[in-house]
């Protein structure tokens, strides 16, 4: 089943050569000249690549502070003084949504990042030692499997008074490791039995020199995968627990920002723009990071790709590949 | 035979560790949730109920007893159901108020899951089917598009464009106010009423994950060689596409059912905030921000059973649909 997976990929199996390619004049390297060439993940990185870069540069084009209010300009609908429109309390929300940027990302690529090195870490550990090893941190990850994980985070969170952006990104990363641990696990099982893990094997290696030194490396372009995954993961369920009330609703963030129009009922009065900008800067990072995967996903696994091929033609092929066989 | 009792071993463990976890939660986190929870309550409400500062002593810690004591007195209790007063529902039991609010969340993600289910495995087998047609180049960038938005978003657009600029469907609540719920027409056609844009909300979220995961199973099921015998003996186009390849292809997303249960429970929290939808999913959202930690810790529980009583039924349907199972 690992070609069904949108993160099993190993794309040094698929032309990406080491080193660098050219792309027209530039020089990138060759993973990314690869993704690059496939329309999909080609749209994905330039989505993404621009909410980075207004997070970047978030202070520079906000035209207001974000958290400024001014009762005589609220409740306004978006218009050239301001693009989004403005708050309740006359916050500019254009303001809100580029300064939260910072926020929202930066928290779900820290939940994203902590999340996958526990996940490599177990999961690979579990499919190279195998054995009782293997059995427990299986049986662990699927038990985590089954505890629903937004009511899980929504009481562990209640339980903090601090809901700052580290613990919150840790809170995260640890209810979602589980299912990426899954992933990783199945992919080193398909890579433990290579050449060149048996070697270091029969060289004396210890258990932890070639987890980390042999299969990781070797897996890097898939653990890079399931970090594409789990980071969008993250970015929506960071939203809907600031969404619900239960992040830190001091900061300034995408979800902080429709907490606060949900609360004061905005939607009800006919206000869409408050929930809409915000919401729809986290979706389109969110189908960003998707495309992202289905283009790698097309990458590995040419069958994906969408042609327009014949009924007739496809049985042709197919049966001259019979044939031939 | 044996491959279903080692099912049902896992899935005893399973609830054993998520008791666990439940148990551990509340002593681990920073703070004392028990002062949190007992100044919702006079010191007459407390005198009036006893043992109640056991039962909350033994679900949140705090106590002077040894935590194995703790645990013991926890299983105990959960094993009887007592789960202590509700101190937002005073004086209601924690149990009372989530038999009158987990029937409504069944029935919401209930209908509305295994409706996503059903769409989206018919759009992902006809979208593979049909390799760049309508539907595998509008129907399947659409359902992507909409599957990257998050759950709540959805709800809110659906609220505000659907239930009030359109004014299709009731906005708020599981039955019209002057209804009293029971087994009356009235009671039954309001709920369903109520029910539908919250159960499109789910099927817009939930749909799309299935779309893609039956497409690319299907596309691959599609180059297998009985498929190809079934087009050669001349079978009709449509009878290949469901019996054959669609037969086959839904087996791995069936697997994945429970997995993205779990989630939709989830998105359930949501979607129930939304509308001021009386299930589980909205009692929790209120029991957290009241610091009505045993309501919440109870909800959490429940849902958690909820979650593995799924993956024991898909296990069972499983079980009937793959002879590779029932013949090992």
């Amino acid at each position: 089943m690992a070609q069904l997976d949108p993160t099993a990929i190993d794309l040094r199996f698929t032309g990406a050569r080491g080193g660098l390619a050219r792309l027209g004049r530039i020089r990138v390297p060759g993973w990314l000249a690869l993704l690059l060439r496939n329309p999909k993940s080609r749209t994905g990185l330039l989505i993404v690549g621009f909410m980075i870069l207004i997070a970047v540069i978030a202070p520079l084009i906000a035209v207001a502070h974000p958290n400024d209010f001014n009762l005589l300009a609220a409740k306004q609908a978006p218009s050239w003084h301001h693009l989004f429109g403005t708050t309740d309390q006359g916050s500019d929300v254009f303001s809100q949504v580029v300064v939260g940027a910072r926020r929202s990302l930066l928290l779900g690529a820290m939940a994203g990042a902590i999340a996958t090195a526990l996940a490599a870490v177990l999961g690979i550990t579990a499919a190279y030692a195998g054995g009782i090893v293997d059995e427990v941190i299986n049986v662990l990850t699927n038990v985590f499997l089954t505890i629903p994980p937004i009511p899980l985070l929504v009481v562990a969170s209640a339980y903090l008074k601090a809901r700052g952006m580290v613990t919150m990104a840790m809170v995260i990363a640890l209810v979602l490791w589980a299912f990426e641990a899954r992933i990783l696990r199945g992919q080193a099982l398909s890579l433990k039995s290579r050449d060149f893990v048996l070697a270091a094997k029969s060289a004396g290696e210890s258990t932890p020199r070639i987890v980390f030194g042999e299969l990781m490396p070797n897996m890097i372009s898939r653990i890079a995968a399931a970090f594409v995954l789990v980071f969008y993961i993250a970015l929506l369920v960071d939203a809907g627990l600031e969404f619900l009330g239960l992040g830190d609703m001091s900061a300034t963030s995408w979800g902080v920002t429709v907490y606060w129009a949900q609360v004061n009922s905005t939607v009800l009065q006919g206000e869409w723009w408050p929930f809409i900008f915000p919401s729809l800067a986290l979706g389109i990072t969110v189908l960003g990071l998707v495309l992202i995967l289905a283009g790698i996903d097309e990458v590995s696994n040419p069958r994906l790709r969408t042609e327009r091929v014949s009924r007739k033609r496809r049985l042709a092929v197919l049966f001259a590949g019979r044939a031939a066989a | 035979m044996r491959w279903f009792a080692r099912r049902l071993g896992f899935y005893v463990f399973a609830i054993w560790i998520a008791l666990t976890v439940n148990f551990l939660l509340p002593r681990l986190m920073p703070g004392d949730p028990i002062a949190g929870v007992l100044q919702h309550l006079s010191s007459a409400q407390i005198a009036a109920n006893p043992g109640i500062i056991k039962t909350y002593q033994a679900l949140l810690g705090g106590g002077h007893h040894s935590i194995w004591a703790d645990y013991v007195t926890y299983l105990g209790r959960i094993a009887h159901l007592n789960f202590g007063v509700s101190t937002s529902n005073y004086p209601t039991p924690v149990s009372e108020v989530i038999g009158r609010t987990l029937p409504y969340s069944i029935f919401l993600v209930g209908v509305g899951f295994i409706l996503s289910f059903a769409i989206g495995i018919a759009i992902g087998m006809v979208a593979a089917w049909r390799r760049g047609g309508f539907t595998d180049s509008v129907v399947v960038p659409a359902f992507m598009m909409i599957g990257a938005f998050p759950a709540f978003f959805l709800a809110l657009l659906g609220l505000y464009f659907l239930g009030l600029k359109a004014g299709w469907f009731p906005i708020q609540h599981a039955y019209a106010n002057d209804i009293v719920p029971g087994f009356s027409w009235a009671f039954v056609s309001s709920a369903f009423r109520h029910s539908q844009l919250p159960i499109i909300t789910i099927i817009a979220a939930y749909a799309g994950g299935w779309v893609l995961n039956m497409r690319t199973v299907m596309i691959n099921t599609i180059s297998e060689e009985y498929v190809a015998m079934a087009h050669a003996k001349g079978l009709r186009d449509r009878r290949v596409m469901t019996r054959y390849a669609g037969r086959n292809a839904i087996l791995p997303p069936l697997n994945g059912f429970a997995a993205l249960f779990a989630s939709a429970v989830g998105g359930l929290v949501f979607v129930e905030y939304i509308f001021s939808y009386p299930g589980v999913g909205f009692t929790l959202q209120q029991a957290v921000l009241g610091n009505d930690y045993p309501l919440a810790q109870a909800i959490l529980v429940v849902l958690s059973v909820c979650v593995i009583v799924a993956n024991l039924i898909m296990d069972v349907l499983n079980f009937v649909l793959d002879p590779r199972l029932r013949n090992s």
